[in-house]
């Protein structure tokens, strides 16, 4: 598309950003409120045990307490994310079912009371056997963690598209491999925090969340309130990455505080905490069989995986249909077969990490394309530019793509990174790798069931056309959005992005959005800015017609002057017209809305994957390796992305950078640990090891020209996309590397040295 | 030694004076206060932000004399009488220091809750060292995690306010 | 997080310290830079009665050289003193490094020599290369003052010999004839890891021969440890890669790693032994380093 634009396309500074680098940004923790109180949860040591009794007396009499809370003070209603299985309860009255699990609040005059308040709490634990290995978790015998759940099956699916065991059959080629994942968490650097507040029978709650709306109909949901009592507002956010998206205790137990002392209540997690709440990746075990025809082309897919759950539901279902959902994305085939179990284990619960549910599985599956290829002696470039999916295609699983750049990107990738040089001349111990991948541009479905829009936006001029506030419930929680969001409304009116401002995500102010989730916001919330957008130029149009004179189609607005098209010199300022507006036909206001098209097909699970637009990527990366220690260096990192239309090319490749990053992490350096009692060894950050900037290679973001007919101007998904190649990507380097596969992530030093002293191990008894 | 302070169930404060971005601050503390804490909930300087609380993180990076620290593994009764610059003394009067407007303008902030410790260890830097290396720059920001960048901008940023390039050619 | 109470002393001078200490026994706990005291008390590890401050003794915060003694350390210099000492990065440039490669700017603030060494744990970065270089300490109490090697000076996982009361005041590196010097750590980021291994060495070459060598391992025994029987193998012997791999299989044997999330024993092992063959190559090459 060639149309010029003048605000979106433009790397605009952040709209966030001065009070951001000063240090003015407030986020729910820096707030204060007069008479405020304290408030934290007490959870359990246990990762299975009953509940006994639990004695607050003591705590009560201590100073400075001013409400204890147990299961008996709060509502019973379960409570989850995914409304197929609400599981979870405020606080734990029968029994705790990880090291973590709620079981009682305090609130106090300060921090330290709390502390000394939670120590004083005596729960009495009859201690259970706990399900820690969720290989093991349907094995006969085993304890349930939920009585009501048999051989503790969280989420069961079986699908079957085309007809796989014919297709292998006549397969030139059947391969089988298996792949663990490990669990790793979103370790956002803000920590969780709520302040709830009661003014009669309305409920406020600052809360660090990634979407005020699913908070206020859950937490309306539990304690039986309508929805407009319930006002939920996101002060600046430190970071999600889906970690943020469920109300917490926190919540949850401060409204409840917040009630019984009649005062506002801080409520708020520490780092060990935020890791026991975790809600991170899933560990999953995947085994994976793959037909391909004598050119490498892909006939049919067999998925069989199993995904610890944890103990709770949160947003699992959906992870569990993701990881099966979004496998076909990248490659065309038709016959394809996915097998899941998500397991409960007494382990912290799952959720969506960025990447939701796809990271792993394209972990599993990018190894075995590359393994497939080395049985065939075929470049790992080329059999994926072979089966590389094309633009206007359905997926087996009934998906439809629109624009689609797969193939691009992957040429585009093999020459910015010097592919076909390096596959031939790197030594032994360098290594280059390449995989693919795809997300979702927002889900196609809400995760709660409704048919209300998915996103909405109001734009008010102000009387005097000075300025614009857009109103909108999207949430940045550093992505960017709330630029992005003002730079597209900005185009729509035909007005200026530094004269744009913004109220977010707070319920009560912004109109209904879903949040920032599945990668969903410049597109959806995007296209309800845009339509408001479109409603304001009209009236200005309308109005400069009046006052020039004019007709309407012979005016255009742009960077805030409306003008003739026809006449050179006939033009009036925006600012001049709206104001004109106001004064003759009161507010200058826009608004709209988005929802997206009934998307996917009838089969059981069809919703979970659709979406009206899909991001693709490649990446590839080279690593150089010590083979005595196996310590890995990355030496660079390249990747292509087709993201549609690009809004702000700063803010997204940051996205990919830090998309990147992140599965960096997972692939070879982050994993949550557990000892024999299910209690997490390394909740903190020096032995959770997020990558520090002397760790980082050099990386090269390039994106491809695109256009999604279906989004506002074009746009599609970037956010989440750039983790999900990350981890097959190492582990084809390193195969490159070295002639070794790690089949565990993380892969570790220590794994890739004792994979290559096995190797030589194998290599000497083979001599002798 | 400052001045102790014994309430009535027998807990000391502490007399204490922090000069915090040129002000001098005269406050009592108990001896277990954490600066990070004092800085935020008694000076209301919440720019210093909590975030492992156990010196891994950086978020609470200040300045102490000069020298970034962890401030949450700072007593503040062991700050009493020194200096202290804390990301609200960075920018004087609206005026932005340059690597500020540079990390605006290299998109190099993104949820910004690392930025403040960022801005500061990066200040530290560009003091002692003027003209850093990439690698000075990644070893003096090595503290300071940030979950959502990669760096990568965080890095072109400072180095571009080295050399006096806080706008860069994209913009 | 939660800060457990206690009474906080100031000190104006090493011997009121002393006496303080003296006074207080093992109820007190001393705070020199924080960075493992606090910690420790934050996640519940240590809640001392009293805590005393080292602040104001300025004393034992200074790096000097003694003639006939060597290079005197105070116990109260942080990390990023000795990185930023020129006397040190002229001498013996290996222990800036060290203390360089030990953590992050921010801690390296705080965090002093002496904090290093007393906290005890074998994968302190400080003490390997101090013992490597022949270092002895002083400890000061109330009733009078001892002096010992430093690698007396652990005596099992985060033991030490000091006694209540005691104060460790300084840390010398005697003058010595040593040619190279540098310690490796292999950790798993490059920054703000600790050691999974660690290997320091002092070198003494004469000509083709190695003269005499020290060996000295970070988190391979319960406590930092030396590596006698490598040594003992490569006194006198003539230079080859051949010998440095064989000292290297000797430190490896000698050394009893366990099981941690930073690694298992085995791979520790492996790790003492690469990294012992490649410090002893790089002393050997490029001095102290």
């Amino acid at each position: 598309m060639s149309a010029n634009y003048n605000v979106i396309g433009r790397s605009v500074p952040r709209i966030d950003g001065p009070e951001k680098v000063t240090g003015a940004a407030k986020y729910t923790g820096d707030l204060k409120f007069p008479n405020m109180l304290f408030g934290k949860i007490l959870t359990s040591p246990h990762a299975h045990a009953r509940i006994i009794s639990i004695d607050t007396s003591e705590a009560e009499k201590l100073p400075g307490v001013k409400a204890v809370i147990t299961h008996k003070d709060v509502p019973t209603l379960k409570y989850g994310l995914s409304p197929a299985r609400w599981d979870e309860n405020i606080f734990c009255s029968d029994k705790v079912r990880f090291v973590g699990d709620k079981v009682a609040a305090v609130a106090c005059l300060d921090e330290d009371t709390c502390y000394k308040a939670l120590k004083l709490i005596k729960v009495e634990f009859e201690e259970l056997p706990a399900v820690l290995d969720f290989l093991h978790a349907m094995d006969e015998g085993q304890p349930l963690v939920h009585e009501e759940y048999e051989r503790n099956i969280n989420t069961e699916i079986h699908q079957e598209f085309g007809d796989v065991e014919k297709a292998l059959a006549e397969a030139h080629h059947v391969r089988s491999d298996t792949f663990v994942g490990q669990r790793t968490y979103q370790s956002p650097i803000e920590p969780h925090s709520a302040i709830s507040m009661w003014e009669g029978e309305k409920l406020t709650i600052y809360s660090s969340t990634q979407s005020p709306h699913y908070f206020q109909h859950y937490i309306a949901r539990e304690f039986g309130m309508p929805m407009g009592d319930v006002r939920i507002i996101k002060p600046y956010l430190g970071g999600g990455f889906g970690g943020k998206l469920e109300p917490t205790g926190l919540e949850f137990a401060g409204a409840v505080l917040a009630k019984l002392t009649g005062r506002p209540v801080r409520t708020f997690y520490d780092r060990a905490e935020m890791f026991a709440h975790n809600r991170g990746r899933h560990a999953q075990h995947m085994e994976i069989t793959t037909g391909v025809d004598k050119d490498g082309k892909i006939l049919a897919v067999k998925a069989n995986f199993i995904m610890d759950g944890g103990a709770y539901t949160s947003l699992g279902i959906a992870s569990a249909y993701y990881a099966g959902a979004l496998l076909p994305m990248t490659y065309e085939f038709d016959n394809y077969q996915f097998d899941m179990f998500r397991v409960y284990t007494n382990l912290p619960a799952c959720g969506a990490q960025r990447g939701h549910g796809a990271p792993q599985p394209k972990y599993a599956f990018e190894s075995h394309l590359d393994n497939v290829a080395a049985d065939l002696g075929i470049d790992p470039m080329d059999i994926r530019i072979i089966n590389a999916r094309r633009p206007d295609t359905v997926t087996p699983n009934d998906f439809k793509v629109n624009s689609c750049k797969m193939r691009e990107c992957l040429e585009r990738a093999r020459v910015i990174s010097d592919w076909d040089e390096k596959k031939k001349n790197l030594p032994h111990g360098r290594g280059i790798g390449v995989a693919t991948g795809s997300f979702v541009t927002g889900a196609g479905y809400p995760i709660y069931r409704t048919d209300l829009p998915h996103a909405a936006a109001f734009i008010k001029v102000h009387e005097d056309g000075t300025a614009a506030t857009l109103y909108t419930g999207s949430v940045d929680l550093g992505q960017g959005s709330d630029t992005v969001l003002c730079q597209m409304a900005a185009e729509a009116m035909g007005y200026r992005y530094e004269q744009m401002k913004i109220v977010a995500a707070d319920t009560e102010i912004t109109p209904l959005d879903f949040g920032a989730y599945a990668s969903r916001q410049t597109y959806m919330s995007g296209a309800a800015v845009k339509q408001a957008g479109e409603e304001v130029r009209k009236q200005v149009l309308d109005m400069a017609s009046s006052m020039l004179n004019l007709p309407v189609d012979d005016l255009d607005c742009e960077d805030g002057i409306v003008f003739s098209k026809s006449r050179e010199g006939k033009s009036l300022t925006f600012q001049e017209v709206a104001r004109k507006h106001f004064v003759l036909k009161g507010p200058l206001l826009g608004k709209g809305a988005y929802t997206p098209p009934k998307l996917g097909g009838s089969f059981k699970g069809a919703a979970v994957g659709t979406s009206p637009a899909y991001s693709f990527g490649a990446q590839v990366g080279e690593v150089s390796i010590d083979k005595e220690t196996g310590e890995i260096t990355v030496v660079g990192i390249w990747d292509v992305h087709d993201c549609g239309k690009v809004i702000n090319p700063r803010l997204l490749h940051g996205q990919v950078h830090g998309a990147l990053y992140m599965g960096m992490g997972e692939s070879v350096w982050e994993e949550v640990l557990f000892d024999d009692k299910g209690r997490i060894k390394n909740a903190e950050l020096a032995n959770y090891r997020v990558l520090t900037a002397m760790d980082m290679p050099p990386i090269q973001s390039e994106v491809v020209d695109s256009y999604e007919p279906s989004g506002p101007w074009g746009v599609k998904e970037i956010g989440e996309g750039a983790t999900n190649p990350t981890l097959g990507m190492f582990s084809n380097a390193i195969f490159d590397a070295m002639g070794v596969r790690v089949n565990s992530l993380p892969l570790t030093y220590e794994k890739v040295w004792r994979a290559l002293k096995e190797k030589r191990e194998r290599e000497a008894a083979e001599k002798a | 030694m400052s001045q102790v302070l014994t309430d009535k169930d027998g807990v000391k404060r502490y007399l204490i004076t922090l000069n915090v971005n040129g002000d001098a601050h005269t406050i009592l503390v108990k001896g277990n206060a954490i600066l990070t804490n004092v800085l935020r909930d008694q000076l209301d300087l919440t720019g210093t932000k909590k975030g492992c609380e156990l010196g891994d993180c950086g978020s609470c990076t200040v300045l102490l004399d000069g020298k970034p620290v962890d401030s949450c593994l700072v007593l503040a009764v062991e700050a009493d009488g020194r200096e202290i610059t804390t990301i609200e003394g960075v920018s004087a009067n609206g005026a932005l220091d340059a690597i500020q407007e540079s990390m605006i303008n290299h998109a190099a902030v993104q949820c910004g809750y690392c930025t403040p410790g960022m801005v500061l260890s990066a200040k530290a830097l560009l003091t002692r060292n003027p003209h850093p290396t990439e690698p000075e720059v990644r070893e003096a920001i090595a503290g300071n995690l940030c979950r959502c960048t990669g760096y990568v901008h965080i890095v072109e940023a400072v180095l571009a306010a080295s050399q006096g390039r806080v706008t860069p050619d994209d913009h | 997080m939660y800060m457990p109470d206690f009474e906080y002393h100031t000190p104006r001078t090493l011997s009121e310290a002393c006496a303080l200490l003296a006074e207080l026994g093992e109820k007190a706990t001393v705070l020199a830079g924080g960075t493992d005291i606090l910690h420790k008390m934050k996640v519940g590890k240590l809640a001392p009665e009293h805590l005393v401050s080292l602040k104001n003794l300025d004393e034992i915060r200074e790096i000097r050289h003694e003639a006939g003694r060597g290079i005197v350390i105070g116990a109260l210099t942080n990390h990023a003193a000795i990185y930023n000492s020129p006397l040190l990065q002229e001498r013996y440039l290996s222990l800036p490094m060290a203390a360089h490669t030990m953590a992050s700017t921010q801690i390296c603030n705080l965090g002093t020599v002496g904090g290093n060494i007393v906290n005890g744990v074998p994968s302190a970065d400080l003490p390997p290369i101090l013992i490597a270089l022949q270092a002895t300490i002083r400890l000061v109490s109330a009733s009078g003052e001892r002096s010992m090697a430093l690698e007396d000076f652990f005596c099992g996982a985060a033991e030490t010999v000091i006694a209540p009361g005691e104060l460790l005041t300084e840390i010398t590196i005697p003058d010595q004839e040593t040619t190279g010097s540098t310690y490796i750590k292999f950790g798993l980021r490059r920054s703000g890891a600790l050691a999974v291994t660690g290997v320091a060495v002092s070198v003494c070459v004469e000509g083709d021969k190695l003269r005499d060598a020290r060996i000295v391992l970070a988190s391979a025994a319960p406590t930092v440890m030396r590596a006698t029987a490598a040594e003992d193998f490569l006194r006198g012997r003539t230079i080859s890669d051949e010998a440095l791999a064989e000292a290297g299989t000797l430190a490896a044997a000698a050394s009893r790693p366990r099981d941690s999330i930073r690694g298992s024993a085995e791979y520790r092992k492996n790790l003492a032994e690469v990294l012992t063959k490649r410090a002893l190559r790089k002393a050997i090459d490029e001095g102290h380093v």
